[in-house]
């Protein structure tokens, strides 16, 4: 396995459009950063913020959260720890990241996964079908190999492709964050499950990247599904982008029904149980992990079957 | 043939839809033979063959390679057979040397050594390195042979291999396949539709119509040995050479009579004695073509009629 996992290794990195979707990313990202700090330095020019006033308004608006009426418990907890963090800071002059810092940065990065989503489907949808297209099928399949086995390398591959992505999102904002803005002052607190404690800010992003990577994961593996079925690596990668942006609307409109818990789109994002964002109240961590699992199996055994049953006459 | 044959098709059916694609195929394969597949295009060649290398399920029947099911043991009997079907594709952004490596690592046991020395024997050295969307149709042939000898099989079978190649390159690859089922006591397993091509290749034909086996044939019946001779007038002649014992046919003016070479001279001699007129004697070789087109009643044209 190591050995076929090795050969789509080194199919895909020959391959240009591999190192452009890689540069592409490392371009944005700094770029992105570069505004951020143009725009930060032109609007903000003479506004001098003091941070217990911006700690202030988050601990007025907490508040004012805990009074509505149909918050989730869920939901509650959030805002109560947020209330607590904010009390503290306050408290103990404990400063938080400026915006303006590498650390804060750093921080938000799971923001910019979706771009590692976009990149991931590229290659998911296409590993497969890519082979049906140039007639190599019938090279790979005609090998002591069984079907089921190049079908694994290929999924294990295009998913190390995602996470070494997003490992270079992660990476690149801090550094581009150093450039740009340098160190920040500030302190990473956090609520330990009883009282606030001082945290490390590397953790807590890698965490969030971590969870914010679901998605990423699902939408690749719709991908890599559809691009098996199909053998269109356009086809797949059509459908899946336009999935990957209409689905989470889609919630919305499905709020009203039951039929929301079990939909996929409520649950990709699991950062939603840390930002206190949640896209519907009464669904939990626990349901979530277990709703997506199962649409993975799902995904799963779609392409196994499809790969090992069907006849090759491309 | 006492010989174990190497492949062993039986009772290969496949039916798409309605269709019966293939119907009830036998036929075994030995060492050191060249065997063609010959039949009109849509006879059901390429499907038989993707169901010998496990590309397609058949219906019914199985394949069997030194005695294991394609089916049953599909990875143990497809490490002893080299594929090409038809051009071969490869990776076209990578080197002929990667996808050499890529195809190595999917075999048991196959040292870096062993792919140096393929790429010598396809006489590929100077341009390995180079990418194979720059090769041109010979070259990737080339590299399509390397691919299938990489892991020493005992079977070699290739599906229209000659397509698009220029006389020289085929005849080029007609000695590398020579030289591998001489030198390395290799089954080759050859379709075409170019019936000189397999005729020169081949030491054994397989037809097949229709998703049926025709005929089997060994090129060397083929080419029994007959004369052709003309002669006036010709009632006398025909009575002279059957009197002397030949079976005789009567073919365009003259006449094909089936003999060795040593009885022409004495034949001529009773002819001359007879006051026959001789105005011809040369061996005759009926083409492949001429066998081929009495075998599948004319090809497709027939068939449409019939149909």
């Amino acid at each position: 396995m190591l050995k076929l996992i090795q050969n789509e290794w080194m199919k895909l990195w020959s391959k240009k459009s591999s190192w452009i979707m890689m540069i592409l990313l490392v371009i944005i990202l700094f770029a992105g950063m570069g505004i951020t700090k143009w725009v930060n330095t032109t609007m903000n020019e003479g506004i001098d913020e003091r941070w217990e006033d911006r700690v202030t308004a988050e601990l007025v608006n907490n508040q004012s959260m805990l009074s509505t009426p149909e918050l989730s418990d869920a939901q509650r907890e959030y805002y109560e720890q947020q209330l607590a963090i904010a009390e503290h800071r306050l408290e103990n002059e404990l400063p938080p990241y400026e915006y303006t810092s590498m650390q804060q940065q750093v921080l938000d990065s799971h923001l910019m996964l979706s771009l590692v989503t976009l990149f991931t489907v590229v290659v998911a949808a296409g590993i497969v079908a890519s082979e049906f297209s140039q007639g190599t099928i019938k090279m790979l399949l005609t090998r002591p190999v069984k079907r089921w086995k190049i079908l694994t390398s290929k999924y294990i591959t295009s998913m190390i492709f995602g996470v070494l992505l997003a490992v270079i999102t992660v990476a690149v904002t801090a550094l581009a964050g150093l450039i740009f803005f340098g160190i920040g002052d500030g302190v990473f607190l956090r609520w330990d499950g009883s009282e606030v404690v001082e945290g490390s800010f590397w953790l807590q992003a890698l965490k969030l990247a971590a969870l914010s990577f679901a998605s990423t994961w699902m939408i690749g593996t719709f991908a890599f599904m559809l691009g098996t079925v199909f053998r269109s690596s356009s086809l797949a990668i059509g459908l899946s982008i336009f999935l990957m942006f209409t689905g989470v609307q889609a919630v919305f409109l499905l709020s009203n029904y039951e039929i929301v818990k079990y939909y996929l789109f409520t649950h990709t994002d699991l950062t939603q149980y840390y930002t206190g964002t949640m896209l519907v109240p009464d669904i939990t961590m626990t349901m979530s992990l277990i709703v997506l699992f199962v649409y993975f199996v799902i995904f799963m055994a779609i392409s196994y079957w499809m790969f090992s049953k069907r006849d090759v006459t491309a | 043939m006492s010989e174990q044959p190497i492949v062993q098709i039986k009772n290969l059916s496949k039916t798409i839809g309605q269709k019966k694609i293939i119907k009830n195929l036998n036929l075994d394969l030995y060492k050191g033979q060249v065997t063609g597949f010959l039949g009109p295009n849509g006879a059901g060649k390429t499907t038989t063959i993707r169901m010998m290398v496990g590309l397609m399920r058949p219906t019914s029947g199985d394949v069997t390679i030194d005695g294991l099911s394609i089916q049953k043991d599909y990875e143990e009997s497809i490490q002893k057979v080299g594929v090409i079907v038809e051009n071969p594709e490869m990776y076209k952004y990578m080197s002929g040397y990667k996808n050499l490596l890529h195809f190595s690592r999917m075999h048991k046991g196959i040292a870096k050594q062993r792919i140096d020395e393929v790429v010598k024997q396809v006489g590929m050295q100077n341009r390995i390195n180079e990418k194979v969307g720059s090769y041109s149709l010979g070259m990737r042939q080339r590299l399509g042979l390397a691919q299938a000898l990489l892991h020493d099989p005992k079977f070699l079978i290739l599906d229209e291999p000659t397509n698009g190649l220029d006389p020289a390159g085929i005849r080029e690859f007609r000695m590398y396949l020579r030289k591998v089922a001489s030198e390395n006591g290799v089954a080759v397993f050859v379709s075409s539709h170019l019936l000189s091509e397999i005729e020169l290749l081949c030491d054994r034909i397989a037809v097949i119509q229709n998703g049926e086996l025709i005929d089997i044939k060994n090129v060397n019946d083929l080419h029994q040995s007959r004369y052709y001779i003309q002669a006036e007038p010709a009632e006398l002649a025909e009575e002279v050479l059957t009197g002397i014992g030949f079976p005789v046919t009567r073919h365009e003016q003259g006449f094909l009579v089936d003999t060795e070479s040593e009885h022409v001279p004495g034949a001529v001699n009773m002819l001359v004695n007879a006051g026959a007129k001789i105005y011809a004697v040369q061996p005759y070789r009926a083409t492949l073509e001429d066998q081929f087109l009495e075998m599948t009643g004319g090809g497709q044209i027939a068939q449409a009629h019939t149909e």
